[in-house]
Protein backbone atom coordinates (compact mmCIF):
# COMPACT_ATOMS: atom_id res chain seq x y z
CA UNK A 1 0.00 0.00 0.00
CA UNK A 2 2.41 2.06 1.11
CA UNK A 3 6.32 2.57 0.23
CA UNK A 4 8.98 1.96 2.47
CA UNK A 5 10.03 5.71 1.96
CA UNK A 6 6.71 6.88 3.30
CA UNK A 7 7.36 4.23 6.22
CA UNK A 8 10.76 6.07 7.22
CA UNK A 9 9.19 8.97 7.03
CA UNK A 10 6.17 8.54 9.37
CA UNK A 11 9.03 7.35 11.52
CA UNK A 12 11.53 10.15 11.48
CA UNK A 13 10.62 12.49 13.86
CA UNK A 14 10.15 9.69 16.53
CA UNK A 15 13.24 8.12 15.77
CA UNK A 16 15.45 11.36 15.81
CA UNK A 17 13.77 12.38 19.18
CA UNK A 18 14.28 8.98 20.63
CA UNK A 19 17.81 8.66 18.99
CA UNK A 20 19.20 12.18 20.09
CA UNK A 21 18.11 11.82 23.80
CA UNK A 22 18.03 8.08 24.98
CA UNK A 23 20.20 5.80 21.94
CA UNK A 24 23.26 8.10 21.61
CA UNK A 25 23.20 8.94 25.25
CA UNK A 26 23.07 5.18 25.95
CA UNK A 27 25.68 4.09 23.60
CA UNK A 28 28.06 7.20 25.17
CA UNK A 29 27.47 5.73 28.26
CA UNK A 30 28.83 2.56 27.32
CA UNK A 31 31.83 3.92 25.49
CA UNK A 32 32.26 6.33 28.82
CA UNK A 33 32.56 2.79 31.15
CA UNK A 34 35.55 2.27 29.10
CA UNK A 35 37.65 5.05 30.30
CA UNK A 36 39.37 6.88 33.11
CA UNK A 37 37.69 10.29 33.84
CA UNK A 38 39.00 13.43 35.94
CA UNK A 39 36.60 16.27 36.59
CA UNK A 40 34.26 15.27 33.74
CA UNK A 41 37.31 15.05 31.55
CA UNK A 42 38.62 11.48 30.07
CA UNK A 43 42.21 10.65 30.64
CA UNK A 44 42.79 7.70 29.34
CA UNK A 45 41.46 4.37 28.02
CA UNK A 46 40.78 2.03 31.16
CA UNK A 47 40.30 -1.13 29.70
CA UNK A 48 37.51 -2.90 32.23
CA UNK A 49 39.12 -0.91 35.37
CA UNK A 50 35.70 0.59 36.42
CA UNK A 51 34.05 -3.06 35.65
CA UNK A 52 36.79 -4.38 38.11
CA UNK A 53 36.13 -1.75 40.62
CA UNK A 54 32.48 -3.38 40.92
CA UNK A 55 33.61 -6.29 42.67
CA UNK A 56 35.04 -4.98 45.63
CA UNK A 57 32.76 -1.61 46.29
CA UNK A 58 30.62 -3.12 49.29
CA UNK A 59 27.87 -0.45 48.07
CA UNK A 60 27.22 -1.71 44.99
CA UNK A 61 26.87 -5.05 46.00
CA UNK A 62 24.28 -4.01 49.16
CA UNK A 63 22.37 -1.41 46.42
CA UNK A 64 21.83 -4.87 44.23
CA UNK A 65 20.62 -6.59 47.49
CA UNK A 66 18.19 -4.25 48.33
CA UNK A 67 17.00 -4.05 44.17
CA UNK A 68 16.57 -7.55 45.06
CA UNK A 69 14.88 -7.32 48.05
CA UNK A 70 12.05 -4.52 46.62
CA UNK A 71 11.63 -6.92 43.30
CA UNK A 72 10.69 -9.82 45.40
CA UNK A 73 8.58 -7.31 48.32
CA UNK A 74 6.81 -5.95 45.15
CA UNK A 75 5.89 -9.76 43.79
CA UNK A 76 4.64 -10.91 47.40
CA UNK A 77 2.79 -8.19 48.10
CA UNK A 78 1.33 -5.80 46.05
CA UNK A 79 0.71 -8.33 42.89
CA UNK A 80 -1.12 -11.03 45.18
CA UNK A 81 -2.97 -7.93 46.48
CA UNK A 82 -4.04 -7.09 43.12
CA UNK A 83 -4.98 -10.72 41.94
CA UNK A 84 -6.80 -11.58 45.17
CA UNK A 85 -8.96 -7.79 44.94
CA UNK A 86 -9.05 -7.91 41.49
CA UNK A 87 -10.71 -11.20 41.82
CA UNK A 88 -13.47 -10.63 44.37
CA UNK A 89 -14.27 -7.41 42.56
CA UNK A 90 -15.19 -8.71 39.68
CA UNK A 91 -18.28 -10.86 40.99
CA UNK A 92 -19.80 -7.28 42.40
CA UNK A 93 -21.93 -4.72 40.63
CA UNK A 94 -20.45 -2.63 38.04
CA UNK A 95 -21.08 0.33 40.50
CA UNK A 96 -18.71 -1.03 42.92
CA UNK A 97 -16.43 -2.19 40.32
CA UNK A 98 -15.66 1.48 39.24
CA UNK A 99 -15.83 3.08 42.37
CA UNK A 100 -13.08 0.51 44.23
CA UNK A 101 -11.31 0.24 41.14
CA UNK A 102 -10.91 3.86 41.41
CA UNK A 103 -10.14 4.06 45.04
CA UNK A 104 -6.93 1.74 44.44
CA UNK A 105 -5.83 3.50 41.66
CA UNK A 106 -5.77 7.36 43.01
CA UNK A 107 -2.44 6.36 44.53
CA UNK A 108 -0.78 5.85 41.45
CA UNK A 109 -1.53 9.52 40.45
CA UNK A 110 -0.16 10.66 42.70
CA UNK A 111 3.75 11.50 41.88
CA UNK A 112 6.19 9.02 43.55
CA UNK A 113 8.04 12.61 45.32
CA UNK A 114 4.77 13.79 47.10
CA UNK A 115 3.42 10.16 48.12
CA UNK A 116 7.32 9.95 49.66
CA UNK A 117 6.95 13.18 51.65
CA UNK A 118 3.11 12.20 52.58
CA UNK A 119 4.24 9.21 53.54
CA UNK A 120 7.63 10.43 55.38
CA UNK A 121 5.51 12.65 57.23
CA UNK A 122 3.86 9.62 58.34
CA UNK A 123 6.70 7.57 59.41
CA UNK A 124 7.92 10.65 61.76
CA UNK A 125 9.11 9.64 64.61
CA UNK A 126 7.75 12.41 66.78
CA UNK A 127 4.96 13.95 64.81
CA UNK A 128 3.77 10.69 62.56
CA UNK A 129 0.91 9.72 62.54
CA UNK A 130 2.07 5.88 62.29
CA UNK A 131 3.37 6.54 66.09
CA UNK A 132 0.61 8.13 67.41
CA UNK A 133 -2.07 5.52 66.00
CA UNK A 134 -0.11 2.63 67.45
CA UNK A 135 0.35 4.66 70.96
CA UNK A 136 -3.49 5.32 70.65
CA UNK A 137 -4.69 1.99 70.39
CA UNK A 138 -2.24 0.46 73.13
CA UNK A 139 0.44 -0.68 70.95
CA UNK A 140 3.01 1.95 71.64
CA UNK A 141 5.60 -0.56 72.06
CA UNK A 142 5.91 -1.13 68.52
CA UNK A 143 6.05 2.56 67.71
CA UNK A 144 9.63 3.09 65.62
CA UNK A 145 11.65 5.38 63.89
CA UNK A 146 10.93 3.91 60.90
CA UNK A 147 12.59 5.50 58.00
CA UNK A 148 15.37 6.61 60.29
CA UNK A 149 16.01 2.86 61.90
CA UNK A 150 18.44 1.05 59.87
CA UNK A 151 16.40 -2.35 60.35
CA UNK A 152 13.33 -0.74 59.28
CA UNK A 153 13.74 1.61 56.78
CA UNK A 154 13.30 -0.26 53.45
CA UNK A 155 10.47 -2.26 53.91
CA UNK A 156 8.76 1.02 55.20
CA UNK A 157 9.77 2.21 51.99
CA UNK A 158 8.46 -0.18 50.21
CA UNK A 159 5.00 -0.41 52.08
CA UNK A 160 4.95 3.53 50.43
CA UNK A 161 6.08 1.65 46.63
CA UNK A 162 3.25 -0.87 47.42
CA UNK A 163 0.93 1.97 48.42
CA UNK A 164 0.95 3.52 44.78
CA UNK A 165 1.26 0.36 43.04
CA UNK A 166 -1.71 -2.21 44.09
CA UNK A 167 -4.16 -0.27 42.31
CA UNK A 168 -2.56 -0.69 39.36
CA UNK A 169 -2.33 -3.82 39.63
CA UNK A 170 -6.05 -4.58 40.78
CA UNK A 171 -7.06 -2.38 37.36
CA UNK A 172 -4.81 -4.80 34.76
CA UNK A 173 -6.20 -8.03 37.14
CA UNK A 174 -9.75 -6.92 36.59
CA UNK A 175 -9.32 -5.99 32.92
CA UNK A 176 -7.99 -9.54 32.18
CA UNK A 177 -10.59 -11.34 33.70
CA UNK A 178 -13.26 -9.44 32.75
CA UNK A 179 -12.07 -10.97 29.26
CA UNK A 180 -12.14 -14.72 30.80
CA UNK A 181 -15.15 -16.71 29.35
CA UNK A 182 -17.56 -16.41 32.29
CA UNK A 183 -19.02 -20.44 31.19
CA UNK A 184 -16.05 -21.48 32.89
CA UNK A 185 -17.64 -20.15 36.26
CA UNK A 186 -20.84 -21.16 35.62
CA UNK A 187 -20.16 -24.94 35.11
CA UNK A 188 -17.75 -24.85 38.49
CA UNK A 189 -20.64 -23.14 40.03
CA UNK A 190 -23.03 -25.88 39.01
CA UNK A 191 -20.43 -28.70 40.19
CA UNK A 192 -20.45 -26.90 43.23
CA UNK A 193 -16.68 -25.52 43.79
CA UNK A 194 -16.07 -23.32 46.17
CA UNK A 195 -14.78 -20.02 45.45
CA UNK A 196 -11.11 -20.32 46.45
CA UNK A 197 -11.21 -23.67 43.97
CA UNK A 198 -12.36 -21.40 41.06
CA UNK A 199 -9.52 -18.73 42.16
CA UNK A 200 -7.14 -21.63 42.22
CA UNK A 201 -8.50 -24.10 39.02
CA UNK A 202 -9.80 -21.24 37.00
CA UNK A 203 -8.61 -17.70 37.20
CA UNK A 204 -5.23 -18.25 38.55
CA UNK A 205 -3.92 -20.39 35.64
CA UNK A 206 -5.83 -17.96 33.04
CA UNK A 207 -4.53 -15.18 34.18
CA UNK A 208 -0.51 -16.62 33.96
CA UNK A 209 0.03 -14.29 30.75
CA UNK A 210 -1.33 -10.78 32.94
CA UNK A 211 1.03 -12.24 36.27
CA UNK A 212 4.01 -12.37 33.58
CA UNK A 213 3.22 -9.23 32.31
CA UNK A 214 3.02 -7.23 35.60
CA UNK A 215 5.95 -9.76 36.97
CA UNK A 216 8.09 -8.25 34.28
CA UNK A 217 6.56 -4.81 34.78
CA UNK A 218 7.20 -4.37 38.99
CA UNK A 219 10.73 -6.15 38.37
CA UNK A 220 11.66 -3.72 35.95
CA UNK A 221 10.29 -0.83 38.36
CA UNK A 222 11.91 -2.27 41.13
CA UNK A 223 15.05 -2.18 39.65
CA UNK A 224 15.09 1.22 38.54
CA UNK A 225 12.97 3.05 41.31
CA UNK A 226 14.76 6.78 42.40
CA UNK A 227 11.92 9.47 43.25
CA UNK A 228 10.82 7.51 46.06
CA UNK A 229 14.06 6.55 47.75
CA UNK A 230 15.76 10.51 47.32
CA UNK A 231 13.05 12.06 48.02
CA UNK A 232 12.66 10.56 51.79
CA UNK A 233 16.11 9.02 52.56
CA UNK A 234 18.86 9.88 49.78
CA UNK A 235 19.68 6.13 50.45
CA UNK A 236 20.18 5.34 54.13
CA UNK A 237 20.57 6.04 57.20
CA UNK A 238 24.19 4.42 56.15
CA UNK A 239 23.38 2.47 53.27
CA UNK A 240 20.15 0.90 54.58
CA UNK A 241 18.09 1.98 51.29
CA UNK A 242 21.08 2.56 48.58
CA UNK A 243 19.65 1.10 45.61
CA UNK A 244 21.63 1.17 42.17
CA UNK A 245 20.06 4.45 40.83
CA UNK A 246 20.79 6.18 44.02
CA UNK A 247 24.51 4.71 44.03
CA UNK A 248 24.36 6.07 39.95
CA UNK A 249 23.27 9.81 41.53
CA UNK A 250 25.95 10.28 44.03
CA UNK A 251 28.87 8.74 41.49
CA UNK A 252 28.01 10.95 38.73
CA UNK A 253 26.79 14.31 40.70
CA UNK A 254 28.37 14.05 44.01
CA UNK A 255 31.61 12.12 43.34
CA UNK A 256 32.05 13.19 39.63
CA UNK A 257 33.20 9.59 39.14
CA UNK A 258 32.00 9.69 35.35
CA UNK A 259 33.87 6.42 34.25
CA UNK A 260 32.47 4.34 37.38
CA UNK A 261 28.64 6.21 37.24
CA UNK A 262 28.33 4.64 33.79
CA UNK A 263 30.45 1.43 34.60
CA UNK A 264 27.11 1.25 37.42
CA UNK A 265 24.48 2.51 34.23
CA UNK A 266 25.90 -0.28 32.09
CA UNK A 267 25.43 -2.58 34.81
CA UNK A 268 21.62 -1.41 35.44
CA UNK A 269 21.02 -1.60 31.71
CA UNK A 270 22.46 -5.17 31.38
CA UNK A 271 20.30 -6.39 34.25
CA UNK A 272 17.35 -4.64 32.75
CA UNK A 273 17.65 -5.71 29.84
CA UNK A 274 18.14 -9.34 30.77
CA UNK A 275 15.18 -9.47 32.95
CA UNK A 276 12.81 -8.36 30.13
CA UNK A 277 14.81 -10.49 27.30
CA UNK A 278 13.80 -13.42 29.65
CA UNK A 279 10.10 -12.34 30.02
CA UNK A 280 9.78 -11.44 26.24
CA UNK A 281 10.47 -15.06 25.51
CA UNK A 282 8.40 -16.59 28.15
CA UNK A 283 5.38 -14.41 26.54
CA UNK A 284 6.59 -15.21 23.20
CA UNK A 285 6.51 -19.14 23.97
CA UNK A 286 2.84 -19.37 24.84
CA UNK B 1 -22.09 -18.15 47.06
CA UNK B 2 -23.00 -18.56 51.19
CA UNK B 3 -22.82 -15.28 53.51
CA UNK B 4 -19.38 -16.39 55.64
CA UNK B 5 -16.97 -15.59 53.03
CA UNK B 6 -18.46 -12.76 51.28
CA UNK B 7 -18.34 -10.58 54.31
CA UNK B 8 -14.32 -11.57 54.62
CA UNK B 9 -14.27 -10.72 51.37
CA UNK B 10 -15.82 -7.43 51.41
CA UNK B 11 -13.80 -6.72 54.75
CA UNK B 12 -10.43 -7.00 52.49
CA UNK B 13 -11.94 -4.89 49.93
CA UNK B 14 -12.37 -2.31 52.47
CA UNK B 15 -9.12 -2.46 54.15
CA UNK B 16 -7.14 -1.77 51.03
CA UNK B 17 -9.49 0.91 50.61
CA UNK B 18 -8.67 2.66 53.60
CA UNK B 19 -4.58 1.86 52.84
CA UNK B 20 -5.25 3.90 49.35
CA UNK B 21 -7.70 6.69 51.02
CA UNK B 22 -6.05 7.22 54.48
CA UNK B 23 -2.82 8.80 53.48
CA UNK B 24 -5.26 11.54 51.20
CA UNK B 25 -7.31 12.04 53.85
CA UNK B 26 -4.44 12.61 56.22
CA UNK B 27 -2.97 15.38 53.27
CA UNK B 28 -6.30 17.10 53.13
CA UNK B 29 -7.06 17.49 57.03
CA UNK B 30 -3.54 18.75 57.60
CA UNK B 31 -3.69 21.11 54.97
CA UNK B 32 -6.96 23.00 55.93
CA UNK B 33 -5.76 22.95 59.67
CA UNK B 34 -4.89 26.37 61.47
CA UNK B 35 -1.83 26.76 63.82
CA UNK B 36 -4.12 27.08 66.81
CA UNK B 37 -5.90 23.85 66.01
CA UNK B 38 -2.40 21.96 66.24
CA UNK B 39 -2.60 20.25 68.93
CA UNK B 40 -5.99 18.54 68.65
CA UNK B 41 -4.39 15.51 67.03
CA UNK B 42 -3.88 14.58 63.73
CA UNK B 43 -7.08 12.77 63.31
CA UNK B 44 -9.39 15.18 64.59
CA UNK B 45 -11.11 17.61 61.92
CA UNK B 46 -9.53 20.85 61.03
CA UNK B 47 -12.56 23.75 62.95
CA UNK B 48 -12.29 26.27 61.41
CA UNK B 49 -11.26 25.61 58.35
CA UNK B 50 -8.01 27.83 57.04
CA UNK B 51 -6.89 28.58 53.66
CA UNK B 52 -3.69 30.07 55.05
CA UNK B 53 -1.36 26.70 54.28
CA UNK B 54 -2.54 27.28 50.51
CA UNK B 55 -2.31 30.85 49.96
CA UNK B 56 1.37 30.48 52.01
CA UNK B 57 2.87 28.62 49.29
CA UNK B 58 0.80 29.38 46.49
CA UNK B 59 1.80 32.91 46.50
CA UNK B 60 5.11 33.38 49.12
CA UNK B 61 6.32 29.73 48.60
CA UNK B 62 6.41 30.17 44.64
CA UNK B 63 3.72 27.04 44.28
CA UNK B 64 1.89 29.51 41.53
CA UNK B 65 4.93 29.40 39.12
CA UNK B 66 5.45 26.08 39.76
CA UNK B 67 2.01 25.17 38.92
CA UNK B 68 2.26 26.73 35.53
CA UNK B 69 5.59 25.38 35.27
CA UNK B 70 4.07 21.87 35.60
CA UNK B 71 1.94 22.92 33.17
CA UNK B 72 3.79 24.39 30.36
CA UNK B 73 6.40 21.07 31.28
CA UNK B 74 3.99 18.12 30.34
CA UNK B 75 1.51 20.04 28.00
CA UNK B 76 4.56 20.49 25.87
CA UNK B 77 5.92 17.03 26.22
CA UNK B 78 2.23 15.31 25.51
CA UNK B 79 1.99 17.57 22.39
CA UNK B 80 5.21 16.12 21.23
CA UNK B 81 4.77 12.79 21.59
CA UNK B 82 0.44 13.28 19.64
CA UNK B 83 2.65 15.03 17.01
CA UNK B 84 4.98 11.88 16.74
CA UNK B 85 4.38 8.92 18.03
CA UNK B 86 0.74 8.30 15.84
CA UNK B 87 2.75 8.35 12.47
CA UNK B 88 5.69 6.06 13.94
CA UNK B 89 2.92 3.51 15.54
CA UNK B 90 1.42 3.26 12.00
CA UNK B 91 4.39 3.09 10.33
CA UNK B 92 4.87 -0.16 12.60
CA UNK B 93 1.32 -1.21 12.53
CA UNK B 94 0.34 -0.55 8.63
CA UNK B 95 2.85 -0.57 6.41
CA UNK B 96 5.59 -3.38 5.58
CA UNK B 97 9.28 -2.16 5.26
CA UNK B 98 12.89 -3.60 5.44
CA UNK B 99 14.03 -3.39 8.61
CA UNK B 100 10.54 -3.25 10.56
CA UNK B 101 10.76 -5.89 13.21
CA UNK B 102 14.65 -4.58 14.32
CA UNK B 103 13.69 -1.37 14.52
CA UNK B 104 10.47 -2.01 16.62
CA UNK B 105 12.79 -3.70 19.11
CA UNK B 106 15.06 -0.73 19.47
CA UNK B 107 11.91 1.15 20.54
CA UNK B 108 10.69 -1.66 22.58
CA UNK B 109 14.00 -1.80 24.11
CA UNK B 110 13.48 1.54 25.46
CA UNK B 111 10.78 1.01 27.33
CA UNK B 112 12.80 -0.20 30.29
CA UNK B 113 15.96 2.00 30.15
CA UNK B 114 16.30 3.46 33.65
CA UNK B 115 16.61 7.04 33.51
CA UNK B 116 19.97 7.78 35.67
CA UNK B 117 21.68 5.97 33.52
CA UNK B 118 21.00 7.79 30.49
CA UNK B 119 21.82 11.28 32.84
CA UNK B 120 25.05 10.45 33.00
CA UNK B 121 25.59 10.96 29.59
CA UNK B 122 22.76 13.15 28.67
CA UNK B 123 23.47 15.71 31.13
CA UNK B 124 26.77 16.74 29.41
CA UNK B 125 24.97 17.24 25.99
CA UNK B 126 22.68 18.72 27.42
CA UNK B 127 24.92 21.08 28.57
CA UNK B 128 27.44 21.61 25.62
CA UNK B 129 24.14 22.53 23.42
CA UNK B 130 23.09 25.08 26.09
CA UNK B 131 19.87 23.25 27.23
CA UNK B 132 20.79 23.22 30.78
CA UNK B 133 18.43 25.23 32.83
CA UNK B 134 15.81 25.93 30.27
CA UNK B 135 12.33 23.90 30.45
CA UNK B 136 13.10 22.75 26.14
CA UNK B 137 16.10 20.97 28.01
CA UNK B 138 13.47 18.69 30.42
CA UNK B 139 10.86 19.21 27.30
CA UNK B 140 12.63 17.39 24.32
CA UNK B 141 14.33 14.33 26.99
CA UNK B 142 11.52 13.70 28.78
CA UNK B 143 9.56 13.36 25.54
CA UNK B 144 12.22 11.21 24.20
CA UNK B 145 11.93 8.62 27.48
CA UNK B 146 8.46 8.42 26.67
CA UNK B 147 8.38 7.77 23.23
CA UNK B 148 9.21 3.73 23.12
CA UNK B 149 6.11 3.36 25.54
CA UNK B 150 4.22 5.95 23.42
CA UNK B 151 4.56 3.89 20.08
CA UNK B 152 4.36 0.89 21.47
CA UNK B 153 0.82 1.89 22.35
CA UNK B 154 0.10 3.55 19.37
CA UNK B 155 0.78 0.69 17.20
CA UNK B 156 -1.24 -1.63 19.21
CA UNK B 157 -4.27 0.91 18.38
CA UNK B 158 -3.58 1.54 14.91
CA UNK B 159 -3.51 -2.93 14.32
CA UNK B 160 -7.17 -1.94 14.65
CA UNK B 161 -7.68 0.19 12.07
CA UNK B 162 -9.48 -1.85 9.02
CA UNK B 163 -6.84 -2.39 6.21
CA UNK B 164 -10.09 -1.79 3.41
CA UNK B 165 -10.53 1.81 4.30
CA UNK B 166 -7.13 2.98 4.03
CA UNK B 167 -6.29 1.00 0.88
CA UNK B 168 -10.13 2.48 -0.37
CA UNK B 169 -8.43 6.29 0.62
CA UNK B 170 -5.02 5.26 -1.20
CA UNK B 171 -7.36 4.06 -4.36
CA UNK B 172 -9.25 8.21 -4.12
CA UNK B 173 -5.64 9.31 -4.42
CA UNK B 174 -5.09 11.02 -1.12
CA UNK B 175 -1.17 10.86 -0.49
CA UNK B 176 -0.07 8.57 2.51
CA UNK B 177 0.03 11.26 5.25
CA UNK B 178 -3.45 12.79 4.18
CA UNK B 179 -4.74 9.07 4.60
CA UNK B 180 -3.38 9.07 8.15
CA UNK B 181 -4.79 12.12 9.08
CA UNK B 182 -8.23 10.91 7.04
CA UNK B 183 -8.76 7.83 8.28
CA UNK B 184 -6.61 6.52 11.02
CA UNK B 185 -6.67 9.32 13.25
CA UNK B 186 -10.36 9.41 13.73
CA UNK B 187 -10.68 6.11 14.29
CA UNK B 188 -7.33 6.38 16.42
CA UNK B 189 -8.82 9.46 18.49
CA UNK B 190 -10.47 7.00 22.04
CA UNK B 191 -6.54 5.91 21.86
CA UNK B 192 -5.05 9.20 21.03
CA UNK B 193 -6.67 11.07 24.09
CA UNK B 194 -5.60 7.80 26.37
CA UNK B 195 -1.92 8.24 25.17
CA UNK B 196 -2.48 12.37 25.84
CA UNK B 197 -3.41 11.71 29.57
CA UNK B 198 -1.00 9.08 30.15
CA UNK B 199 1.78 10.97 28.84
CA UNK B 200 0.56 13.89 30.41
CA UNK B 201 0.25 12.18 33.59
CA UNK B 202 3.58 11.11 33.58
CA UNK B 203 5.39 13.93 32.80
CA UNK B 204 3.51 15.58 35.43
CA UNK B 205 4.99 13.41 38.10
CA UNK B 206 8.85 13.39 36.72
CA UNK B 207 11.44 14.60 39.17
CA UNK B 208 14.69 13.53 38.56
CA UNK B 209 15.25 15.46 34.72
CA UNK B 210 13.82 18.54 36.02
CA UNK B 211 15.91 18.22 39.48
CA UNK B 212 19.27 17.94 37.53
CA UNK B 213 18.49 20.40 34.73
CA UNK B 214 16.75 23.31 35.84
CA UNK B 215 18.60 25.32 38.34
CA UNK B 216 16.83 28.76 38.39
CA UNK B 217 13.31 28.51 40.67
CA UNK B 218 11.42 30.53 38.53
CA UNK B 219 11.40 27.28 35.76
CA UNK B 220 10.68 24.28 38.18
CA UNK B 221 7.73 22.01 37.96
CA UNK B 222 5.89 20.98 40.91
CA UNK B 223 7.50 18.06 42.00
CA UNK B 224 11.12 19.45 42.42
CA UNK B 225 9.24 22.39 44.03
CA UNK B 226 7.32 20.00 46.69
CA UNK B 227 10.75 17.97 47.33
CA UNK B 228 12.59 22.01 48.11
CA UNK B 229 9.96 22.79 50.44
CA UNK B 230 10.18 19.59 52.35
CA UNK B 231 13.57 20.15 52.93
CA UNK B 232 14.00 23.80 53.93
CA UNK B 233 10.87 24.05 56.36
CA UNK B 234 10.93 20.57 57.89
CA UNK B 235 7.89 21.19 60.39
CA UNK B 236 6.22 22.88 58.61
CA UNK B 237 3.48 20.55 57.82
CA UNK B 238 0.79 22.31 57.30
CA UNK B 239 3.16 24.15 54.08
CA UNK B 240 3.66 20.57 53.23
CA UNK B 241 0.56 19.18 52.97
CA UNK B 242 -0.78 21.78 51.05
CA UNK B 243 2.12 21.86 48.45
CA UNK B 244 1.63 18.29 48.27
CA UNK B 245 -2.56 18.62 47.56
CA UNK B 246 -1.36 21.49 44.79
CA UNK B 247 0.84 19.12 43.15
CA UNK B 248 -1.44 15.92 42.92
CA UNK B 249 -5.04 17.46 43.04
CA UNK B 250 -4.86 17.98 39.22
CA UNK B 251 -4.04 14.42 38.52
CA UNK B 252 -6.57 12.95 41.04
CA UNK B 253 -9.39 14.90 39.27
CA UNK B 254 -8.03 14.30 35.70
CA UNK B 255 -8.34 10.68 36.54
CA UNK B 256 -11.71 10.62 38.20
CA UNK B 257 -13.38 12.65 35.24
CA UNK B 258 -11.35 10.46 32.21
CA UNK B 259 -11.15 6.70 33.98
CA UNK B 260 -11.97 4.86 31.34
CA UNK B 261 -9.29 6.19 28.99
CA UNK B 262 -6.65 6.08 31.46
CA UNK B 263 -7.74 2.50 32.16
CA UNK B 264 -7.75 1.98 28.46
CA UNK B 265 -4.63 3.27 27.60
CA UNK B 266 -2.46 1.36 30.48
CA UNK B 267 -4.20 -1.75 29.89
CA UNK B 268 -2.75 -1.19 26.07
CA UNK B 269 -0.90 -4.63 25.37
CA UNK B 270 -1.44 -5.80 29.19
CA UNK B 271 -4.09 -7.78 28.53
CA UNK B 272 -3.77 -9.47 25.09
Amino acid sequence: MFTTRVAYLFLLPALLLYGAFVLVPVGQVVAFSFFAWDNGVATGFAGLDNFVRLAGDDVFWAALGHNVIWVVLTLVFPLTAGLVLAAILAERSARTIRWLGAIYFIPRTIPLVVAGIIWGWIYNPIFGLLNYALEAVGLGGLAGAWLADQDSALISLNVVGAWTFFGFCVVIYLAAIQSIDPSLYEAADIDGAKWRHKFRHITVPLLRGTTLFLGLYASIEAMRFFDLVWVTTQGGPGYATEVLTTHVYKTFFLVGDFGYAAALSVVLLAIVLTISALAFSLLRAR
Amino acid sequence: MNRRPRIVQSAILAVFAVYALAPIYLVVLASMRSEADLFSGPLALPWPLDPTNFLRVWIEGGFSGFFVNSLIISSSVTVIILLTAPLAGFAFAKIRFAWREPLFALFLAGMVVPAPSVIVALYGNLQAFGLIDRQIGVILPQAAILMPFSVFMMRTVMQDIPDELIEASVMDGANPFLSFLAVAVPIARPGLMSLALIVFLFSWQEYLLPLVVLQTDALKPLTVGAANLQGRYGIDYGGIAAAGLIAFAPLVVLFLFMQRSFVRGLSAGAVK
